[in-house]
């Protein structure tokens, strides 16, 4: 239940002078700033960057969905070497990690430059998931005539289970065992991803959009230098959260960067918070633009499953870029994969709403296909959350726990309604 | 599973009945026993229990026949011994890994030949 005093959204986006002022709008609620809610005098002088914002009850009750996928991590990063098979050239695509949404643009850029130069007109496309379908479609636009064999296509694929936003160098790689050229190499995929994604802003159904997210914090932000990794060399395995590789601050000109919000601008019921611009990817409108290009410029495709490598020697294309995510594990024996389980749990859209959170290991983004809360570390795990687990199969409980972070968040909330 | 069970009940009074030599094609009635046991415990939460599959994991029926046909039966053990179950893959031994692809042939009325053979359907001949 809200409580507090009320403020019709026009008064605030009206400087909020008048505050005190009583509801105008039925059903509009708005937070203000927790400084403000004491009701001094103060309230009047609305700061400049208050944000106002619709609260948010997501309950379990509204649960439409709850998604689980695994996350294909290798510690060297996305395998993209060239392998034969046959009279076939296999260009690997997969093991993005948490990360292949947001490198699909980079990586497919780097693997069709290397195809390209094989002189074929030909290829073939493995995999109809973020990483397959953004290869095929920068196949073609380098001139290629592309077939894409896949077991599903995008809608079924492990890549609509993600969070989906700009997480570039989200459990990429481990930083030693990748070694600074993956680096290099990250940052020319980071960069060419970035790029693509901004071709895709402001078009109709909103496909690609910046949205403010909100990290929250109980204790004060800790910035200090990061802990250092534990002795020795990880391997394949990670063995704690500084292993993971964390490359950010390489792009960090391109990338909207996150601000401190003031106590005295805070709306939320955390005393501590920061704002920054985060570009994320609605899945409906965007995969469906996507999977549109693609059989506009002429693409097919084939549904297929594949047991062995072998399989592919029945192809007609030689040339096979091959994207099978997770699964590359089964298909192409690769025990390099390493599986990172993660989970979100989708409601209703709240287009009013517009905005993330980042609280207590949950996060939540207002998408326009739904409001998604993911469990991404409520237990103090950092990024070994899911490391090693491959139970793929939705865990209502974890829902509820992330859920109850904003729903406990939002009741603490010195909200104003209408 | 009580439907699939009936299925097989009455085609195995069919098999008695006509003398077929079908059972001989199927695999023997305590590893298919053993295998539906499997099934339930280690695989019915995500393929359903009626192999039905759901939004994200395929049933293990219709298609699965039709990726697998004309595979030899070996590479489907190996499949499900490598990948699954998916939370734990590599812990069905080989008996179990056998019984258990015994029974997904079996429920799809598909005989156990070294093959996947969809043309040749057959009822498998247990008692449940
Ligand atoms: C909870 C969670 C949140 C995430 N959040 C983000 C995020 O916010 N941002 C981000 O950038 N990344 C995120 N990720 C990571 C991202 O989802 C993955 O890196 C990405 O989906 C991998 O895509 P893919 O195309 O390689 O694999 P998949 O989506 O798994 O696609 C594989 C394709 O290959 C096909 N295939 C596989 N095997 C065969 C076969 N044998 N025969 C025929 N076809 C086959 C499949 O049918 C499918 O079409 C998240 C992941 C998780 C789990
Ligand atoms: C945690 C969920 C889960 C469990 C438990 C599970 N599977 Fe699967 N299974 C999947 C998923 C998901 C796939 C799709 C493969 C992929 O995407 O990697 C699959 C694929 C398969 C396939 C291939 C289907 C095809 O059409 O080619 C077979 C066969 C299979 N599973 C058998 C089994 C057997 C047998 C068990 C029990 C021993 C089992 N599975 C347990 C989730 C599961």
């Amino acid at each position: 239940m809200d409580t507090g005093r009320t403020l019709s959204r026009r008064s605030v986006f009206a400087g909020g002078a008048a505050l005190g002022a009583t509801a105008m709008m039925a059903g509009e609620h708005i937070l203000l700033p927790h400084a403000a809610s004491a009701g001094d005098a103060g309230d009047a002088l609305a700061p400049p960057h208050r944000p106002h914002l619709v609260p948010m009850h997501p309950r379990v009750d509204q649960i439409t969905d709850i998604k689980v996928c695994i996350r294909p991590f290798r510690a060297a990063g996305p395998r993209l070497d060239v392998e034969r098979i046959g009279d076939k050239t296999v260009f690997h695509n997969y093991g993005h990690g948490g990360s292949g949404w947001s490198l699909s643009w980079g990586s497919a850029n780097l693997v069709v430059g290397k195809v390209a130069a094989t002189l074929n007109r030909k290829v073939a496309v493995i995999g109809c998931g973020i990483v397959g379908l953004t290869a095929a479609l920068t196949a073609q636009r380098a001139g290629f005539d592309v077939t894409i064999y896949t077991r599903d296509l995008l809608p079924h694929t492990r890549s609509v289970r993600a969070n989906g936003s700009w997480t570039p160098d989200s459990r990429i790689a481990l930083t030693q065992t990748a070694g600074p050229a993956f680096a290099d190499q990250w940052e020319q995929m980071a960069r060419f991803s970035w790029a693509t994604y901004r071709t895709y802003l402001g078009l109709p159904g909103a496909p690609i959009m910046f949205e403010d997210n909100y990290i929250l914090s109980d204790k004060p932000f800790d910035d200090g230098p990061a802990r250092p990794a534990p002795a020795g060399t990880p391997g394949r395995m990670p063995r704690a959260t500084e292993d993971f590789a964390t490359y950010g601050s390489r792009i960090r000109d391109i990338i909207p960067a996150v601000e401190d919000i003031p106590a005295a601008e805070n709306p939320f019921a955390a005393p501590h918070a920061r704002r920054h611009s985060l570009m994320i990817y609605n899945f409906g409108a965007y995969g469906h633009l996507l999977l549109s290009e693609f059989h506009q410029a002429g693409g097919r495709i084939v549904i297929r499953s594949f047991h062995t490598p072998q399989d592919l020697t029945s192809l007609p294309e030689k040339v096979i870029i091959n994207c099978p995510g997770y699964a590359a594990r089964d298909w192409w024996r690769d025990d390099s994969l390493v599986p990172v389980r993660g989970q979100t749990a989708w409601l209703p859209p709240h287009p009013e709403a517009p905005y993330g959170l980042d609280y207590r290991g949950a996060a939540l983004l207002s998408k326009t296909d739904g409001v998604m809360i993911q469990a991404v570390d409520l237990d103090g795990l950092g990024e070994m959350t899911g490391v090693g687990n491959s139970f793929e199969h939705p865990d209502p409980a974890e829902a509820a726990r992330a859920i109850g972070v904003f729903a406990d968040l939002f009741a603490r909330m010195p909200m104003v309604g209408g | 599973m009580t439907m699939r069970t009936k299925g097989t009940m009455a085609a195995c009074m069919a098999a008695l009945t006509l003398g077929m030599a079908s059972a001989a094609a199927a695999a023997p009635c305590a590893e298919l026993a053993h295998g539906a046991d499997l099934y339930r415990t280690a695989c019915a939460m995500c393929h359903g229990t009626r192999l039905e599959g759901n939004f994200e994991t395929p049933a293990l029926t219709g298609r699965f026949v039709a990726n697998w046909a004309g595979a030899p039966v070996s590479e489907l053990e190996a499949y499900v011994h490598r990948a699954m179950p998916l939370m734990a893959p590599g812990t069905l031994s080989p008996d179990d890994t056998r019984a258990v692809v015994a029974f997904l042939l079996a429920a799809n009325d598909l005989p156990h030949g070294r093959t996947v053979r969809v043309g040749a359907r057959t009822r498998s001949a247990c008692p449940s």
